[in-house]
């Protein structure tokens, strides 16, 4: 903190005519922390997320789920981490809206055209963002697992993986290497592998796996990890503990 | 961005195996977004004892050119190597020295020791406060990933090959995950009667 | 807004300086030359602020002339740079340091190569094959990436490093008045050619 300013704060009380008046200001954000991952293979797409919610070095709940199934027959799951009133609104609103679409147009929303709604929804608050990160999972047109992943102002991206929220930047890498398979050689022909669909087996091992050490080096993460996965068939949801402390 | 431990980037990795230690660096030093040399090692070795320093490059230099001379003095002075663990004391007394006008620096110290042949690993914050770690230590610009890689890929009494590719495997994945780090990577694994230094071949971007 | 620029070939380091000496949005003097010869076989290029630099560059100069004198043995590039850095290291954490940043040109007779060193004002130091300083290097670096080689003659090093300049006169909003190029090799330092 500047000093000057800790000394004009500390005015003696006479002098009150004359000090300059005292601002207030309310910060509309705050961060709730948690961490969400979505892979997507084949015929599946996960969403993962763990179920801590706090403020600051509070825990508020160690069981909040923020992982979320919109409505409809043909569900996608969709997680919006960060400041988690906004996350709430958005995926309240967006619920809302898959809903009336399939009401207005006697048919289930896309995955790809709920993306571009995520996006307009997104970007309808470019001057006073929801502070969040947002992945949506499910299945696509030709029942292949898609996921789409969001920054705060809609910028968005169909990928294979994406880790959002808190321990992003723990989780982001070791996809790259385990899903990706990054940096990895063959050791017979020298040559990079070329990363190939994973077992709905493996990608549920490899979420545990990259929960379990984020859990391990990030005090914002941990108490339970919740995975919902979608296939032809609808959503599934797991629940694996993680580490409380 | 006027943070000085992030003006040059560059990252540390040191791991513990069975009967043997690896470090690990990448060779950025840029100044911002402007890569300046793709040459920049940041691993010093002392004796039996090696020290990856990141953070600011002057103090890089600086503190590597002051630990040579005191362990040079050390030397002449007890007429034997410094082992790791007295060097890693030398290297906190040394950073607290400069309490109140700190070298920017994320230093991390690797060895084995030569009489009790047991691995050696440590870090330190920028005044000198040594973390003993029984698994693993990280450093600089993309220190949350390497956490997040070394979390994953280490696994207890890991031989000095096995050693080689997770250190290099979650070297590689974090910097390319941080802009101000990469560029190459230089590897040592270090057992008791054998260094080995591999230079690893990287994305260039 | 000074070009400095070095790039090293097999044989020979070569050294351009713009000729401008800027002050505000006036050019003072259209004939500066921003190079100190430090020794035989070294020269200092520095840049930065107004009164700094020939002070640092003359007091770096003398103090290897001192060094010489005394010892009747010339000083190494390496070594030179090295006290170079020092200095500069030790002035960061003054009362005032000096805001000059360098590039070190020499040839380095005991191994017969020449080297190149670029020193900012934090004192980073680090051996490259071609480097420059300030805006220069935003629109040098990329040319020197594509077209530098170790194994570049004179001609071709001099051709690169007028590829160099072209851009830069294309790109830089301000006219530098044209640059001074040298060279430093086995027999010393020599100006190359004098641009307008």
């Amino acid at each position: 903190m500047n000093t000057m300013f800790a000394e004009q704060f500390n005015e003696p009380a006479t002098n009150h005519s004359t000090a300059a008046p005292i601002e207030h200001r309310f910060n509309p954000y705050s961060d709730n922390g948690g961490t969400i991952l979505a892979i997507s293979g084949a015929d599946y797409a996960v969403l993962a997320g763990d179920t801590r919610h706090i403020s600051g070095y509070s825990i508020n709940s160690r069981f909040q789920p923020r992982v979320h199934t919109l409505p409809g027959e043909k569900p996608l799951i969709v997680s919006a981490n960060g400041f988690s009133a906004d996350g709430e609104t958005l995926v309240r609103r967006l619920a809302q809206r898959v809903e009336w679409y399939s009401y207005n147009h006697n048919k289930p929303l896309s995955a790809k055209s709920c993306a571009r709604l995520i996006q307009t929804m997104l970007y309808g608050k470019r001057m006073f963002p929801y502070y969040v990160a947002t992945i949506l999972a499910g299945l696509d047109e030709n029942g292949r697992g898609a996921v789409y992943s969001f920054d705060p102002v809609g910028s968005y991206e169909r990928e294979q993986c994406r880790a959002g929220g808190a321990a992003a930047s723990l989780i982001m890498p070791f996809l790259d290497n385990q899903v990706n398979l990054k940096n990895q050689v063959d050791p017979a022909t020298g040559e990079p592998k070329i990363a190939t669909d994973l077992s709905l087996e493996d990608t549920v091992k490899l979420v545990k796996d990259a929960f379990s050490s984020a859990t391990e080096r990030h005090i914002q993460v941990g108490d339970y990890l919740e995975i919902k996965i979608v296939t032809k068939d609808g959503v599934s949801v797991e629940y694996f503990p993680l580490k409380r402390d | 961005m006027s943070d000085p431990s992030s003006i040059n980037g560059g990252s540390i990795v040191a791991m513990a195996g069975k009967d043997c230690v690896a470090i690990a660096c990448d060779m950025r030093l840029g100044m911002q977004a402007l890569t300046v040399s793709n040459d920049f090692p940041k691993i010093f070795q002392y004796n039996n004892s090696f020290i990856g320093l990141t953070g600011l490059g002057t103090d890089v230099t600086t503190l590597s050119e002051v630990f040579r001379y005191k362990v040079n003095m050390y030397n002449l002075r007890e007429e034997r190597d410094i082992e790791p663990e007295t060097f890693a004391n030398l290297v906190s007394t040394t950073l607290y020295e400069k309490r109140f006008g700190p070298y920017f620096v994320g230093p991390v110290v690797a060895g084995i020791n030569s009489k009790s042949g047991k691995p050696y690993i440590c870090g330190f914050d920028l005044i000198g406060c040594i973390n003993f770690a029984k698994d693993f230590v990280v450093g600089g610009t993309s220190s949350h990933q390497l956490f997040g890689m070394c979390e994953s890929l280490w696994e207890p009494d890991l031989e000095p090959e096995d050693l080689f590719e997770t250190i290099s495997q979650a070297l590689m994945n974090a910097q390319d995950r941080d802009a101000l780090s990469g560029w190459g990577g230089i590897v040592y694994v270090i057992t008791k009667d054998k260094i080995v230094k591999r230079l690893l071949k990287t994305r260039q971007d | 807004m000074d070009v400095i620029l070095g790039i090293t070939t097999e044989k020979e380091v070569i050294v351009i300086t713009s000729r401008a000496a800027v002050r505000g949005v006036s050019i003072l003097k259209t004939d500066d030359d921003k190079t100190r010869v430090v020794a035989p076989h070294t020269l200092l290029a520095y840049t930065g602020e107004a009164g700094d630099t020939v002070q640092f560059a003359e007091y770096i100069q003398a103090n290897i002339q001192l060094h010489e004198m005394r010892n009747t043995t010339e000083l190494s590039p390496p070594a030179i740079t090295s006290f170079i850095r020092t200095q500069l290291a030790t002035s960061l954490r003054s009362r005032k340091p000096y805001n000059v940043n360098v590039l070190v040109a020499g040839f380095d007779t005991a191994t017969d190569k020449p080297e190149l060193n670029w020193i900012d004002y934090l004192a980073s130091r680090v051996k490259v094959p071609y480097a420059a300083h300030g805006y220069a290097a935003y629109y040098t670096l990329s040319l020197l990436d594509r077209w530098h080689r170790t194994d570049l003659t004179l001609a071709e090093g001099l051709e690169v490093a007028d590829m160099c300049i072209a851009e830069l006169k294309k790109r830089l909003p301000i006219d530098f008045k044209g640059v001074e190029i040298k060279v430093v090799d086995k027999d010393g330092v020599r100006t190359e050619k004098v641009t307008e």
